[in-house]
C-alpha cells in the first residue's frame, strides 16, 4: 500500500505535466539547454532560451506551443493538433526563405492578421511571396528573435526610433540589393547628411524616421501612388509635422546623392569647398607670416620706426 | 607729443558698437548650437555634453533660430543705419575712411606680405581700415546675407516654398542645406582665426582691443597703425609741431 502511494505521488506531478505543457514545462529543459543542433535541411535551431529576456518580452505570456505547434524531426511529436489553414498556407508560401520551421514563423498570422495582410501586399511581402525572392524582410528579420520581441517602444526593440535607421539600414545600405532592385545607393547616407537625420542622431525626438514617412508594415515602392511619399500623398505626409506643406516643398527631399545631373548644388558645393579652403589657406598662411613679423619686430625692431 | 599719448580718437560711435556686441553674441550662440548639428557624430550619442549644454537638440535649436533672426535684423538695422548716413552727410565716402575695397588694398596686402617676409623694409600706410578690416567687415557682411537668407528659408521651409518659384525646387534644397552650412564654417573658422589674432592676441591687443568697448583709439597707435587717416585727421605734421 505504502508503495502504491509513493508511486503515485512520484507520477502526479509528472502526469500533470503531460496534461498541461506550458512554457515552464519547455523551459525546464531549454532554459539550460546549450549550443545548436541541425535540422535536416541543414539549418541550425538554438536550442536555448534566455528565461528572463523571454519572460520580459511581449510573448512572455505565450505558450512555447501557441507557435511550436508541429515539430517533425526531433523528439517532441506534434503538441498543438491540427494547424489551420491560415498558417499552412502562409508557411508555404515563405517556407522558400524561412528555411527552420516556416510553420512556426507563420504562427505570428493567427494573432497578427492586420499586419500579415499589410506585409503581403508591400514591397517587401510581395517580393518574397508572390516573386518567391529570398530578399525582404519578414518579421523576424526586422523585429528580432521571436522569443525576445519587444515593444517598439522599448530601448532594446530594433525599430524603436533609434534603432529603426540602422535597421533598415540592414538591406538599405547593400550595394548587390541596390542594384537588383534599383532602389537609391546612398539613401541611408543621404538620411544621415539630412537635417531629418542630423537631428534624430542628436536625439530629437521630434525627427522623423524612415517608418514615419514610409510606413512600416505596408511599405510600398515610392513610386506606387499607395506610398505615403508617392507624389499623390507626400503633400499630405509631410503635413503631419509641416503645416502648409505644398509641391514645391516637398520637392526637398530626395534621399539622391547630388550629382552631375544636378549641377548647380554640385558644382556649387565644389566651388563652396574651393572658396572656403582659399580664403582658409590665406588666413592662416598670414596670421603665421605677420605672427612671424610682429615676434620679429617685438624682439629684434624694438627701437625702429619702420615706416616710409 | 607726451599728452598724445593720452588721446584717443573716437573709431566707432555707439550705435556700431553696440551693433557690433548683437552680433557677437548671436555669432557666437549660433556658432555653439549649430556646430552639433553640421557635425552630429563628433556631438557623442543621444545627448553630448556639448548639446546638453545647450538644453539639447530642441532647445538648441530654438536658440538657434532666435539668435539667427536677431542677427538678421541687426544685419538689417546696420544697413538701414549706414544708408541713412549717407544720404544725410552724417557719414562721407572719402577714400581713407572708406570700409569699400579699392585696388589699394591688394597694392597693400602684398606690401604688407613683402614687409612680413623681409622683402620690404617698410610698413603700408593704412587709412581708417586697413585690408585686414575690410575683409573683416565683408566676410560677415556677405555671410550674413547668405547664411541668414538661407537660414530663413530652413527655418521656415513651408513659407518659404510659397515663395520659391516651381523651377528652382530640384536644387535649390539641396544647394540651400550646402551654402548654410559651408559658409558657417567658412565663418566661424575665419573668426576664430584671423579675427582672433588681430583683436585678441598681438602684442599690442592682448588680452583684447578695448575698442569694441569704448569705440576709441589711442592716437599714438592711430598714427601707426591708420597714418593715413591720422594724417587726414590732424594734418600731416601735427605730431612734429607739438
Amino acid at each position: 500500500m505504502r508503495r502504491f502511494l509513493a508511486t503515485v505521488f512520484l507520477w502526479l506531478p509528472l502526469l500533470l505535466f503531460a496534461y498541461s505543457v506550458n512554457a515552464e514545462t519547455c523551459l525546464v529543459c531549454h532554459s539550460v539547454m546549450k549550443g545548436k543542433v541541425s535540422t535536416e535541411k541543414g539549418t541550425f535551431i538554438e536550442l536555448n532560451i534566455d528565461e528572463g529576456r523571454f519572460s520580459k518580452s511581449v510573448h512572455g505570456g505565450l505558450e512555447c506551443t501557441m507557435c511550436h505547434k508541429t515539430f517533425t524531426d526531433n523528439p517532441h511529436g506534434s503538441p498543438a493538433g491540427e494547424v489551420s489553414k491560415n498558417i499552412t498556407g502562409l508557411a508555404s508560401l515563405i517556407s522558400h526563405k524561412v528555411k527552420t520551421d516556416p510553420l512556426a514563423y507563420a504562427s505570428c498570422v493567427e494573432c497578427h492578421e492586420d499586419i500579415y495582410k499589410s506585409l503581403s501586399e508591400s514591397v517587401h511581402g510581395k517580393n518574397i511571396m508572390e516573386k518567391k525572392e529570398k530578399d525582404g524582410p519578414l518579421c523576424l528579420d526586422c523585429h528580432g528573435s521571436p522569443h525576445y520581441i519587444m515593444p517598439a517602444s522599448s530601448e532594446e526593440s530594433r525599430v524603436n526610433k533609434w534603432k529603426v535607421v540602422h535597421t533598415c539600414g540592414g538591406c538599405h545600405e547593400k550595394k548587390e540589393l541596390a542594384e537588383k532592385y534599383n532602389f537609391g545607393t546612398h539613401i541611408i547616407e543621404k538620411y544621415d547628411e539630412s537635417f531629418h537625420g542630423k537631428k534624430h542622431k542628436l536625439g530629437h525626438a521630434g525627427a522623423p524616421t524612415c517608418v514615419d514617412c514610409h510606413g512600416a508594415h505596408a511599405i510600398k515602392k515610392w513610386d506606387d501612388p499607395a506610398s505615403p511619399v508617392s507624389w499623390e500623398n507626400r503633400i499630405a505626409t509631410c503635413s503631419k509635422c509641416h503645416e502648409g506643406a505644398n509641391k514645391k516643398f516637398v520637392a526637398a527631399i530626395t534621399h539622391k546623392p547630388v550629382g552631375k545631373d544636378n549641377p548647380i548644388p554640385f558644382y556649387g558645393e565644389k566651388g563652396l569647398i574651393i572658396l572656403t579652403a582659399a580664403t582658409l589657406i590665406f588666413v592662416i598662411v598670414h596670421v603665421f607670416l605677420e605672427i612671424y613679423a610682429d615676434i620679429r619686430d617685438h624682439v629684434f625692431r624694438k627701437k625702429e620706426e619702420p615706416h616710409e | 607729443m607726451n599728452n598724445e599719448k593720452h588721446l584717443e580718437y573716437q573709431r566707432f560711435n555707439l550705435t556700431l558698437r553696440i551693433q557690433h556686441v548683437i552680433l557677437m553674441v548671436t555669432f557666437l550662440l549660433l556658432a555653439f548650437t549649430g556646430w552639433s548639428l553640421k557635425y552630429p557624430e563628433t556631438s557623442l550619442e543621444h545627448a553630448g555634453w556639448w548639446l546638453r549644454m545647450w538644453g539639447g537638440p530642441k532647445t538648441a535649436g530654438q536658440i538657434h533660430r532666435i539668435a539667427g533672426v536677431t542677427m538678421v535684423l541687426d544685419f538689417l538695422w546696420h544697413c538701414i543705419y549706414i544708408a541713412y548716413a549717407l544720404l544725410t552727410g552724417k557719414m562721407k565716402f572719402h577714400p581713407s575712411t572708406t570700409i569699400v575695397p579699392l585696388p589699394k588694398d591688394i597694392m597693400d596686402a602684398v606690401h604688407n606680405i613683402n614687409y612680413f617676409i623681409g622683402l620690404s623694409k617698410t610698413k603700408p600706410k593704412f587709412g581708417k581700415f586697413n585690408y585686414i578690416q575690410k575683409f573683416d567687415y565683408w566676410a560677415p557682411f556677405w555671410g550674413m546675407a547668405i547664411i541668414g537668407l538661407s537660414g530663413l528659408v530652413l527655418a521656415f521651409p513651408t513659407k518659404a516654398a510659397v515663395l520659391l518659384p516651381l523651377w528652382s525646387v530640384n536644387w535649390i534644397w539641396e544647394l540651400l542645406f550646402v551654402l548654410h552650412s559651408d559658409e558657417a564654417l567658412l565663418a566661424i573658422t575665419y573668426v576664430f582665426i584671423m579675427h582672433f589674432y588681430s583683436e585678441h592676441l598681438k602684442f599690442k591687443n592682448f588680452p583684447m582691443s578695448m575698442t569694441w568697448i569704448t569705440g576709441r583709439i589711442p592716437v599714438e597707435e592711430m598714427k601707426h597703425e591708420h597714418t593715413i587717416e591720422y594724417e587726414l585727421e590732424f594734418g600731416k605734421d601735427k605730431g612734429e609741431e607739438k
